[in-house]
């Protein structure tokens, strides 16, 4: 009698806990995690919580009118995933875009990218605790949100992008502005790096933590800023290059470290070099032309499938269109960088400790309603 | 307002000031009017002068100098005073008032924004009090399982301890609500309440997050306190006293700071530690861990957790100034005489004026140096900063306190020394 | 230790240069932003877009014929546009119906400009179109004739202490 001595099990030194959709470290994504003291020994995603079945709702619709809908899974980049559908809609219909048209639709994805960047950078920052770098960065923002109203003519929902070109021709003045600010642009980039970037606690926190390996990222199938922090400078603009890209230079920005510092810094150097695009894209603009292929009113084609893809802010996003010959598409099938790169999550995240969850979790530049479209 | 407010109607409008009247009619004829009656028809009210005591009388008398500033001196000089008013309870709390503005518009000047802009005319002065009324009319939800009689006072002693260690900062020469012979000491020893008070309450609160949030709370707090005991050991070596009055006094010509540089930073660093501010905030990390060891608070505890937390930020700044920046030493800026040629009692005192206003400029420069890390720092990780409490700031506390013995031993500083008084 | 401080110093150094750059706040409904044009407008005849910003639309009654274009368009979108019976008696609307639109739905993208080709609808710079009702929010044709005034005239300035808004 008396009492019992229970050895303590396995089991019981693990604390489940759900980095839930409630939760102001992981935006509208779960995922389970068990941790034994502070190490993390399991971690399970799942993606889900925003499906909302884009690519059904692609099949009811015609080509044109597919486009306000299907923008809305990244909005903030999105210019970038109607660019893409374009291209695949074009190839399946044989519409020729004018070469303005073409120049102005890279502008349009540049000045994009930097948006979806600066965005992802700010949210880094607060996940780190440094709540400066959520302020700068999402005022810098307004610069090009400013720009991009005036070309498009709304702040984010942009609808700019259509199988044939663009919607409309640059403003007056445009070519100014848009310099004037990318300039200012880059004078802040410096600030963010003095605070930022060489700051000893944020090295600290981020150098040699999740360290993804060149043949590791191969085999997982990581994509976009994670492939090139991991010492592999593939880009889609200059691997495959579409519309205008192939008449554009501009180096590959990469780093061999494949830790989360890596990965955090590949997209700023991307920024940098971006700035410098928008530049060169603006000179060599032709003056005057086109900007669009006149269509018909329901624009169709022989029956056929495409696929083609784009470089967007998280990484390769194609499209693989399939056409019966109707002005509505048969199959629309989106796939995305953010679902390949959280594969990568719990290879990342076991053995790490619970404080590194953010910085690995975030630095995968996952955007939840991409993923689950 | 969350709701749509509706149509104005005018005759509605009236109706509510018609109301408003109407009660405060009613207050003054049921209440006041029989107060004022009471008082002249029961209380033996003294001729004065061989008049009947008027109210006019009364008033006229409250505003002769030799009669109603003995009483003002007598009330001043009382311990009920000094705990409620001056070095005591009202003064920290409103310093702490000013802080968590003060953050909040400097952190966004510094962030290129507008802080708190809508509450009060100008540029949002009154929003703490916006913020405090919110905060009592909201519900206070206890998790099921909670501990019901810790969740509920350890936001009370979480306050009550940070008011203790406020009594004992003297804000002027001979102002100090517990003039204590081991004053140093009895800081230290209410500061080791915190980390029990964090974990108890974690503990309490019957949820993960807070569990993991408490051990952080309590590895860092407990890490830190040895640095800082180990950092202010050389003041005393110098001052020869534990007494906080005495180790300002002794500062006479040169400030400690210029002696003791690397004790100061020391001190610096675990007070920012202590405090749990930003780069040393993992126990309330959002990101990881929603909000540490305060997930559950809600309504007015965390109100208290958050004037407890401010209050001894005033503490800890006063703290340093006390021990490091000379206390209340500056250049006497105000006259010796306010009415010069005025015979009689007088309130008036100018080195006490003076002090106070050195002190209170030195505290809240310290006050916006503990501010300015949250603007450009990230968060740290447990485990570099057990490094960085238990291996740097301790070797760095050693070396200073050999300078200090150095100092005192070689004859310069201390009693009998060269450049002491 | 001595580039981590450094580190550090920089970081301080560029947070305080801060504290003298102006801020970058738009003081709205105080101030508004400038647009640059009346609004986004499509000409059927050259088939491309005339860029402006893109908020309420604006309905000319003199050009609209009732060909339910923008309400066809619209059907695969959003379906806020409904065909209404107007009072009014115009030659070249013999249907006497005209658009309705319901912003509760709208998402602002523009594609009914795009398929009017008789140049009657186009969009403005209006976009306070808050209501205290859902009923308020549709707007009918005759609302929608009506030429929005809007009064913003700040921009984005970059000048020598950074960039502000007015």
């Amino acid at each position: 009698m008396g009492l019992e001595i229970v050895k303590e099990t396995e089991e019981d030194r693990l604390m489940t806990l759900s980095v839930g959709p409630q939760h102001p470290g992981s935006g509208h994504f779960r995922f389970t995690i068990k941790v034994d003291g502070d190490y993390v020994v399991y971690c399970d995603p799942d993606p889900g919580y925003v499906h909302r079945g884009e690519e059904k709702m692609c099949e009811y619709r015609n080509f044109i009118q597919n486009i306000p809908h299907l923008e809305r899974p990244v909005i903030h980049d999105s210019t970038n995933i109607t660019y893409s559908y374009s291209l695949a809609v074009e190839e399946l219909t044989n519409i020729q875009v004018p070469l303005r048209g073409q120049y102005i639709r890279a502008l349009a994805s540049e000045l994009n990218r930097q948006v979806y960047t600066l965005y992802w950078l700010g949210i880094y920052g607060i996940f780190l605790g440094h709540s400066t770098m959520f302020m700068w960065p999402v005022g810098d923002r307004e610069l090009f949100i400013d720009l991009l109203e005036a070309l498009t003519g709304a702040r984010v929902t942009h609808a700019y992008n259509i199988p044939g070109g663009v919607r409309n021709d640059m403003p007056e003045g445009f070519k100014d502005r848009c310099l004037r600010q990318v300039a200012y642009f880059e004078k802040r980039l410096v600030e963010y790096e003095d605070i930022f970037y060489n700051n000893p606690l944020f090295r600290q926190r981020t150098e040699g933590v999740g360290i993804l390996t060149k043949e590791d990222a191969i085999k997982l199938g990581v994509t976009g800023s994670v492939l090139r922090a991991s010492g592999i400078p593939f880009d889609v603009r200059k691997a495959e290059p579409y519309d205008i890209y192939n008449e554009i230079d501009f180096k590959v920005q990469y780093m061999k470290t494949g830790d989360s510092f890596a990965r955090s810094m590949v997209p700023f150097l991307d920024m940098r070099e971006s700035c410098q695009i928008i530049r060169t894209l603006l000179d060599k603009m032709p003056q005057s032309g086109e900007v669009r292929a006149k269509l018909q009113p329901n624009p169709k084609g022989p029956a056929g499938e495409s696929y083609k893809r784009v470089e967007s802010g998280r990484g390769a996003l194609g499209y693989y269109i399939v056409s019966d010959g109707t002005p509505k598409p048969y199959r629309v099938k989106l796939s995305v960088g953010s679902f390949r790169n959280i594969l990568a999550l719990p290879y990342l995240l076991i053995g790490s400790k619970l404080a590194d969850m953010p910085s690995i979790y975030w630095s995968l530049n996952y955007w939840p309603v991409e993923a689950d479209r | 307002m969350a709701t749509a407010p509706k149509d104005f109607r005018f005759g509605n409008f009236v109706g509510s000031l018609i109301q408003l009247i109407f009660w405060i009619l009613i207050i003054v004829t049921l209440v006041g009017l029989p107060l004022i009656f009471i008082i002249l028809f029961y209380v033996p009210l003294p001729p004065v002068n061989g008049e009947v005591l008027t109210p006019y009388l009364f008033f006229s008398m409250m505003v002769d100098p030799t009669r109603t500033i003995p009483i003002i001196n007598f009330m001043i000089h009382t311990d009920m005073f000094r705990v409620a008013v001056f070095p005591g309870f009202s003064y920290a709390a409103l310093l702490a008032a000013a802080t968590i503005f003060i953050e909040r518009k400097f952190l966004a000047k510094m962030q290129l924004r507008i802080g708190p802009l809508y509450a009060g005319k100008i540029e949002g002065i009154l929003q703490l009090i916006a913020d405090g009324l919110k905060l009592i009319s909201k519900e206070i939800i206890v998790p099921s399982g909670a501990d019901k009689l810790i969740f509920w006072t350890a936001p009370v002693a979480f306050v009550v301890t940070a008011a203790a260690v406020v009594s004992l900062i003297p804000a002027a020469p001979g102002w100090v609500v517990a003039d204590l012979d081991v004053g140093i000491v009895a800081v230290f020893a209410f500061l080791g309440f915190f980390p029990l008070i964090a974990l108890l309450f974690s503990w309490a609160s019957n949820s993960k997050y807070p569990f993991i949030g408490g051990m952080r709370a309590l590895h860092q707090m407990i890490a830190f306190e040895i640095p800082f005991i180990l950092s202010a050991l050389p003041v005393v070596i110098l001052a020869g006293s534990l007494n906080l009055t005495d180790m300002a006094n002794a500062q006479y010509p040169y400030w400690f700071v210029f002696f003791l540089p690397i004790s100061a930073f020391v001190f610096y660093i675990s007070s920012l530690a202590e405090l749990e501010r930003i780069p040393f905030d993992l126990p309330e990390a959002e990101s990881e861990i929603v909000a540490g060891w305060l997930t559950e608070t809600s309504g007015m505890i965390y109100g208290l957790i958050q004037l407890g937390t401010y209050v001894k930020l005033y503490a800890l700044a006063g703290l340093f100034v006390i021990l490091f920046l000379g206390g209340w030493a500056g250049p006497q800026i105000f006259p010796e005489e306010i009415m010069p040629g005025y015979t009689g009692e007088k309130i008036y005192n100018a080195t006490t004026v003076n002090a106070v206003f050195w002190f209170t400029l030195k505290t809240l420069g310290m006050i916006m140096l503990i501010l300015l890390p949250r603007g450009i720092n990230p968060r740290i990780r447990i485990d570099i900063l057990l490094h960085t409490g238990w291996y740097k700031l301790i070797v760095l506390a050693f070396i200073n306190i050999f300078v200090a013995l150095l100092l005192v031993y070689g004859g310069i500083l201390g009693p009998g020394g060269l450049l002491s008084t | 230790m001595t580039n981590s401080a450094g580190g550090f110093i920089k970081a301080i150094e560029s947070g305080s240069k801060h504290l003298l750059i102006k801020r970058f706040t738009l003081r709205y409904p105080e101030k508004k932003l400038k647009f640059v044009g009346d609004g986004y407008q499509f000409d059927p005849k050259r088939g491309v877009g005339i860029a402006g910003s893109r908020g309420r639309h604006i309905l000319f009654h003199d050009k609209c014929t009732g060909c339910q274009l923008c309400a066809i368009a619209c059907e695969g979108i959003a379906e806020a546009i409904g065909m209404v019976k107007v009072n009014e008696q115009w030659k070249h609307n013999k249907k006497a119906i005209m658009p309705q639109i319901d912003y509760g739905k709208c998402v602002f993208c523009g594609l009914c400009v795009d398929a009017c080709p008789f140049y009657a609808l186009y969009m403005t710079n209006d976009y306070e179109l808050s209501s205290f009702t859902k009923e308020h929010l549709i707007y009918t044709p005759s609302q929608l004739g009506i030429k929005p005034k809007y009064d913003g005239d700040v921009e984005l300035k970059i000048g020598k202490r950074g960039a502000d808004h007015g």
